[in-house]
């Protein structure tokens, strides 16, 4: 059984459709590309899977669960956790907070430990706070030291990696990122290839959108090709990099249709 | 770090500690029965604006309701104590858990929504609530009242005179001040935050922002429920004018003066807006005046509010020009 199996999965816009009979599945470890051109429906993809969008047909099951009409949150319970594609922070809590907010779902305290505070809060509280420093440790100098800032202090890179952390707190199975080098210079995506390899080290099924090409045939262990919502290639970089349909779809079609 | 600065905790235990001393001395300080009386006004105050705070301040959810809990609370107390003889030590929780079960039932039908939307929805639940009380004559004798209440009594002692009243609503305030300092500094209270912060991120993390949100409304709502027993029990009479909308907009204005999602900032917002017009008596016809200057004085020059965190309010428009935005204090 594949870790994520999406089958015909549709969605229609009014009238537009966003995605059309999409199909594939991802592995255990994997790490998986998703390309195509602006409007491909790579966003609306994750949208899906991350249970932000309802499909309008097709089936999508993650470790062997549906994930259709579950909540964003259940979903994240679940193991399957995302980034956005405009930061999406918190942008008065520091740091250390917004990667306690993905652990939040690891620990117990509910209103009335939280008023009474017994022994094991405390110990709660204390393990989740050294689980974000290792967690935050895994991006080497760059959040660590800033851990008690605001989040709307870090520069534009420094969000996009909180974003990472934050979801890599949830403890998932399988991540979900859009466009995480979307603004970095080429020394700060090469950092980012290896932190999804890293990541992908620690069992994570990492499953990205990216428009760096270098970072897409550098990361990737496959690649999945969308244009206009329909499922167009799929295979090793080296065997997208080739694809006729691909090639035809970033820089335009000779000729007649097929 | 600035979220969480001024709330009760060991590293200011000696500031708490001191203050609390000093509003334990007030009344062999100052012997003057007007004063106290403010003073009890205050303390109910600071009830009402600490528990819109959870809502409104912290989880980002912006209710215009609360006039409405705490007359729900007040008539619950009222109702019980002058039909079935309950004594203070029971109306006191019952009119709690009674406001907070109408904050549950509205947070469930309306907190699909946000924004402005839910703004409305609970303008709505306030005018509702008080043309329900001024008209169901059967259980709250409409525009009559109910008058009669006894005043507070706990183990055979009765609270009378402003001391005893001054006391008892310290004891409140503490107790509803501790419960949001614990829960703010918790990780329900940083849930409520990152709500506020980003609701579909938040449930992109894993939180159930649907139940958090609920538990914000019910945490809010009990307190103002508590508030209205005390008030009743206080005033000896309620009647639907005391919790129409002006009564949610005199808090909220406290609110947002003393600072919104601050733990200081409704003490401070509560305290001032009950002293300022009192000071201003010699003001007379002038007094409304001076709270209205006041009132844009904050929103313009301090926007976060007077015993706010620096930077949590983004001035936009008119007042970012006014007032350049702050860098961030960690």
């Amino acid at each position: 059984m594949s870790l994520l199996e999406v089958s015909g999965l549709s969605v229609t816009f009014g009238g537009l459709a966003a995605l059309k009979n999409v199909s594939f599945s991802l592995e255990d470890r994997e790490i998986v590309g998703l390309i195509g051109p602006n409007g491909a429906g790579k966003t609306t993809l994750f949208n899906c899977l991350s249970g932000f969008q309802a499909p309008d047909e097709g089936t999508m099951r993650f470790r062997g669960t549906v994930l259709e009409r579950r909540s964003p949150d259940r979903i994240a319970a679940l193991g399957l956790a995302r980034t956005f594609q405009t930061s999406r922070i918190f942008r008065r809590m520091s740091v250390l907070d917004h990667v306690l907010i993905g652990l939040h779902r690891h620990q117990r305290a509910g209103f009335w430990a939280a008023v009474a505070r017994p022994a094991w809060v405390a110990a709660e509280e204390a393990a989740a706070r050294r689980r974000a420093l290792e967690l935050l440790a895994l991006f080497e100098d760059r959040l660590l030291p800033r851990m008690d800032d605001f989040a709307d202090s870090l520069s534009y890179a420094n969000r996009r990696r909180l974003e990472i952390a934050r979801a890599l707190a949830t403890g998932p199975t399988l991540l979900l990122l859009d466009e995480p080098t979307a603004g970095m210079n080429p020394h700060e995506s090469a950092g980012i290839v290896r932190l999804i390899q890293a990541i992908r080290d620690l069992g994570v099924t990492v499953f990205l959108i990216e428009h760096d090409m270098k970072v897409m045939m550098n990361a990737s262990d496959r690649i999945v090709v969308l244009d206009h919502g329909e499922k167009i290639a799929e295979g090793r970089p080296d065997e997208i990099r080739r694809d006729e349909n691909v090639v035809a779809a970033y820089m335009g079609r000779r000729g007649a249709r097929a | 770090m600035a979220l969480y600065a001024f709330v009760p905790r060991r590293e200011n235990r000696l500031l708490w500690g001191g203050a609390l001393a000093a509003a334990l001395l007030v009344p062999a300080v100052l012997r003057s029965e007007y004063v106290l009386n403010t003073a009890v006004l205050a303390g109910i105050y600071v009830i009402l604006a600490a528990s819109l705070n959870i809502t409104n301040g912290y989880t980002g959810l912006f209710s215009f309701g609360h006039a409405a809990f705490y007359g729900i609370g007040a008539y619950t107390a009222a109702i019980l104590a002058t039909r079935l003889g309950w004594g203070f030590a029971l109306t006191l929780p019952a009119a709690g858990v009674v406001a907070a079960l109408f904050g549950a039932a509205l947070a469930l039908i309306t907190l699909r929504l946000s924004g402005i939307f839910l703004a409305l929805v609970t303008i709505g639940f306030q005018e509702i609530t008080f043309l329900v009380t001024l008209n169901w004559i059967a259980l709250t004798r409409g525009p009559m009242g109910i008058p009669g209440v006894p005043p507070p009594a706990l183990g055979g002692y009765e609270f009378r005179g402003n001391t005893g009243y001054y006391y008892l609503i310290l004891a409140l305030d503490v107790l509803t001040l501790f419960v949001v300092a614990r829960v703010v500094t918790s990780r329900v209270g940083r849930a409520f935050v990152a709500i506020r912060e980003d609701e579909l991120a938040a449930q992109a993390s894993g939180l159930p922002t649907f139940r958090l949100k609920v538990l914000a409304f019910v945490i809010a709502t009990f307190f103002a429920g508590l508030a209205g027993a005390f008030f009743a029990h206080h005033a000896r009479f309620v009647s639907a004018d005391s919790f129409r909308l002006d009564e949610t907009f005199i808090i909220l204005t406290m609110l947002i003066v003393g600072g919104l999602g601050s733990f200081l900032g409704p003490i401070v917002g509560a305290v001032a807006l009950v002293i300022l017009p009192e000071v201003s008596r010699v003001l007379a016809e002038y007094r409304g005046v001076v709270y209205g200057l006041v009132l844009i004085a904050v929103i313009l020059f301090r926007p976060e509010g007077v015993a706010g965190v620096p930077g949590i309010i983004q001035p936009r428009g008119l007042l970012a020009r006014a007032r350049p935005a702050r860098e961030p204090v960690a």
